[in-house]
């Protein structure tokens, strides 16, 4: 009995949870038109969630790409980061799948937690990479209003995500994992090598794990919505 | 016996043997030497050295899930060098070699589905390895992630399209590389397509986003196209153009409708700009050529100048008011009587009075004149008593709003004049004066105009219309017209008219019709218009007193102009009554009757019994140069030759 009343209790705080973010998408979501006029109850189907997410991760990981090369071309030259970025990013602790196959076998709501946990383990170090590319001589705009952009879009993706859990396995209580970053004491070094190497750690990183996310959304998208026939 | 001889030899033997060690084991090294040497001089004579330094120049995957890297075998030293590939990839510790040599062709390493792992650092070395030796090549990390490059699209077809009720298109369809899986969304690909016809040098491209259809609707009939395609991976680089398709495009394959409306409404939009930038551009002289302006009068011995300068009076002398209108009867013209105001203060010509506003009558000289009307009627001397007298007194005087041109000329009275001039600068000054006095005007009476006292009006239009063949007269004489004063228009138009006419006009211009026309506005004849105020001279005096005047005479003999046209001169050289004492009739002078006004001579026309009563035609007298104006009010009385031109 305690366990009916308390998953109805959930379930209708759920239900309301849902209603409210719903409503908060409705607002947040520029271009997408989710909630049509007059509509009552502003029902967002998992078709759109699906599109707008992928449409975010796209542009985040484009962004990602693009503030990776600039800070490359700008910063990074003859120094030669790549060869000491090697696994060094703090996510790798995430197990991920690495490849197609991989990625297939895994169940879509295994799936969509590890999306999950990869965007949670970005929102520190987006909030601190915005922080310091300010603080940078010489602030490169390219950098910083992409950092800025990227740290606002991905909040919004893992409001999208959360949705989407929700409305793909409802009432499931998710078990929150993400990977802690401790890379922000390399960022504010003093030395000007260490510090540059951490920042282009910091982006190649996360340049990766966004197109990680993209990947595993097309899929899920693909494969819930259009049955693997996109 | 070699005892005692052994003990010297014994050190030489030593020292001996001891060199010859020492020469041995410098022959020893330099063989050595010299031996490797060698054994080096022919393995170079024979070309021979370990392998260059091998470069991975290219690694690519086509689908995310495999790639291949290619590398670029340096110099081979000679001898057959063989190459291996090693990598460890991020994360590991254990190094790997090429799994696949093959498949990628020469010098190249394929990675398989199982040996690729997404999003994973490859760390790639090429050894390359020969007799001599080996190098390896510099390490090269790749990730398959940023590397992915599409094999082209393929079965591109193409299909010409031509519905019945639609417009007719090029339908061009193609299918994924195969190898890329699209299905199941693992990549997003995205197309663009090309097509030109076969002789065209620039190809024309369209992006065609992840569809995998085209329509082509704009093409140009009986030519051959060619299209090609290829594609993008939503994170990757552009594949390879595929190979060409083409497709011959009939020659009935019609243009749309559109293309030819478009074609007709842009044509009549430029041609109806051309017309519109024309008609601006042109518009006044293409009107001036579709609706001529109305020429103005010209007269001839009418001079521009004068209107410019503001001697009216020569002006309307030379123009001759008398024979505008042509067809109106000298009797009409007769003015009926003069106003001449006693007050000497009132504007002689109230109708005028707003052209110098401020210019009523001038007392200061009135006195003078005052009794001009009164006593020397009779009396030609006294006439000119009374012109030189305000000689002296020059002053400000009127001027018509006209002939306030004229003012700038004013100071040079001393312009050098024809033959005239001497005499009709002399007067100047008096006409400067008398013309201070008064607005004075000559008063004329137009036909049938109703005579009143405010006659200076009429005068003025009668004048004008006396003046005119164009209407340059009534130009010249209306008080509101101060079209009347620009010189070029009026009196020319106003001199051509006349000029046919008569033959003084011609002397009237020749000379000086610059010279009066500079006097003219000198005189500043408080004329409306530019009609010159002259003074005649008193023929006699009938007796019905009639006054009859004669243009005062000049010294020069102008007055070969006088003579030409007697006929033509309407001068109102006869006073027909005295009214209340202090009103002088003029009449018309038949015998002078045709003359116009400005171009009349002093002389030639003879006052003659006045046919009709009229305001003085004050231009019409003979062109005495007297300049004694005619001041018809304060008593004034009139010198009909002061209006005439003082031209002679």
């Amino acid at each position: 009995m305690d366990n009916k009343g308390s998953s109805q209790k959930a379930g209708s705080l759920l239900l309301l949870l849902l209603l409210v973010s719903n409503l908060l998408l409705c607002k947040s979501v520029a271009s997408l038109p989710i909630c049509p006029s007059g509509a009552v109850n502003c029902q967002v189907s998992l078709r759109d969630l699906f599109d707008r997410a992928v449409i975010l991760s796209h542009y985040i990981h484009n962004l990602s790409s693009e503030m990776f090369n600039e800070f490359d071309k700008r910063y990074a030259q003859g120094r030669g980061f790549i060869t000491k970025a090697i696994n060094s990013c703090h996510t790798s602790s995430l197990s991920t799948p690495e490849d197609k196959e991989q990625a297939q076998q895994v169940h879509h709501e295994v799936l969509l937690s590890m999306i999950l946990g990869v965007l949670r383990s970005w929102n520190d170090p987006l909030y601190h990479l915005v922080t310091e590319v300010r603080g940078m001589q010489e602030a490169p705009d390219a950098i910083l209003s992409r950092a800025i952009e990227i740290e606002e879009q991905n909040k919004r993706l893992l409001e999208g995500m959360e949705k989407i859990v929700g409305q793909v396995h409802p009432g499931v209580k998710e078990n929150e994992v993400y990977s802690v970053w401790s890379g922000l004491p390399s960022l504010q070094m003093a030395d000007e090598d260490t510090r540059l190497f951490a920042f282009y750690n910091l982006l190649h990183c996360l340049r990766r794990d966004s197109h990680k996310i993209d990947s595993y959304l097309k899929l899920l998208k693909c494969r819930i919505i259009y049955d693997s026939n996109c | 016996m070699a005892d005692f001889a052994p003990r010297q030899n014994e050190p030489l033997i030593h020292f001996l043997w001891k060199e010859k060690g020492a020469n041995m084991k410098e022959n020893v090294a330099s063989t050595v030497v010299f031996i490797l040497l060698l054994f080096l001089n022919t393995n170079l004579l024979n070309g021979q050295s370990p392998p260059g330094k091998p470069e991975i120049f290219k690694c690519r995957s086509p689908e995310k899930e495999t790639f291949t890297c290619w590398w670029k075998p340096g110099a081979d030293g000679g001898l057959p060098t063989s190459y291996t590939l090693t990598y460890h990839k991020e994360g590991e510790t254990f190094t790997h070699e090429c799994p696949d040599y093959k498949t990628g062709g020469p010098n190249s390493c394929y990675f398989n589905k199982k040996h690729t792992s997404i999003w994973t650092i490859y760390i790639i070395t090429v050894n390359a390895t020969n007799q001599m030796g080996s190098s390896s090549s510099d390490p090269r990390y790749v990730d398959v992630t940023y590397i992915v490059e599409p094999d082209p699209p393929v079965n591109l077809t193409l299909e010409l399209k031509q519905p019945e009720d639609r417009k007719p298109y090029l339908w061009i369809k193609w299918f994924p590389p195969t190898l890329v899986d699209v299905r199941s969304g693992w990549l997003t690909l995205q197309y663009e397509i090309r097509l030109k016809p076969e002789k065209a040098a620039e190809w024309e491209t369209h992006f065609a986003g992840q569809q995998t259809q085209f329509k082509i609707l704009s093409l140009y009939p009986g030519q051959k196209y060619l299209v090609q395609v290829h594609c993008k991976p939503d994170h990757g680089f552009w594949s390879e153009w595929s190979p060409e398709s083409s497709i011959p495009i009939p020659n009935d394959f019609s243009m749309t409708d559109a293309t030819v409306w478009i074609f007709v409404a842009v044509l009549s939009a430029v041609i109806c700009l051309i017309m519109v930038w024309a008609v601006a551009l042109k518009g006044y002289s293409m009107v001036t050529c579709i609706l001529p302006p109305v020429p103005g009068p010209k007269i001839k011995g009418f001079d521009t100048h004068l209107l410019e300068k503001g001697k009216s009076e020569e002006l309307l002398s030379a123009l001759g008011c008398q024979d505008f209108p042509p067809t109106s009867d000298c009797e009409d013209l007769l003015v009926e009587f003069l106003e001449v105001d006693d007050s000497g203060d009132q504007p002689l010509m109230p109708a005028h009075s707003k052209e110098h506003p401020g210019q009523g009558v001038k007392p200061t000289h009135s006195d003078p004149d005052s009794d001009s009307g009164r006593g020397s009627c009779d009396s030609p001397s006294l006439l000119s008593e009374k012109c030189d007298e305000p000689r002296a007194n020059p002053s400000k005087f009127h001027t018509p709003e006209g002939l306030e041109k004229a003012e700038k000329p004013e100071t040079n009275v001393t312009q050098p004049q024809g033959p005239q001039g001497t005499s009709v600068e002399g007067k100047i000054p008096s006409f400067h004066v008398s013309g201070s006095q008064s607005s004075t005007w000559p008063l004329l009476q137009p036909p049938g105009l109703h005579y009143s006292r405010s006659s200076y009006h009429s005068v003025a239009v009668v004048c004008k219309l006396g003046l005119g063949t164009a209407g340059a007269a009534p130009t010249l004489l209306d008080k509101t017209d101060t079209r009347a004063l620009k010189p070029s228009q009026t009196i020319e138009t106003g001199g051509e008219g006349k000029a046919a006419e008569h033959g003084e006009s011609e002397s009237f211009r020749s000379k000086t019709d610059q010279d009066a026309a500079r006097l003219l506005p000198q005189d500043k004849t408080p004329l409306t218009s530019a009609k010159p105020l002259e003074y005649v001279e008193i023929h006699k005096v009938s007796k019905d007193g009639a006054l009859a005047l004669l243009p005062k005479q000049n010294e020069n003999s102008g007055r070969a102009e006088k003579t030409s046209t007697p006929e033509t001169s309407k001068e109102y050289s006869k006073v027909s009554r005295v009214m209340d004492s202090n009103i002088l009739v003029l009449v018309q002078d038949r015998r002078a009757q045709n003359l116009a006004p400005f171009e009349e001579p002093a002389k030639e026309a003879p006052p003659s019994l006045p046919q009709n009563p009229a305001a003085v035609d004050l231009a019409s007298f003979p062109a005495a140069p007297s300049n004694c104006r005619l001041q018809l009010g304060a008593l004034d009385y009139l010198h009909p030759t002061g209006f005439m031109h003082p031209f002679q």
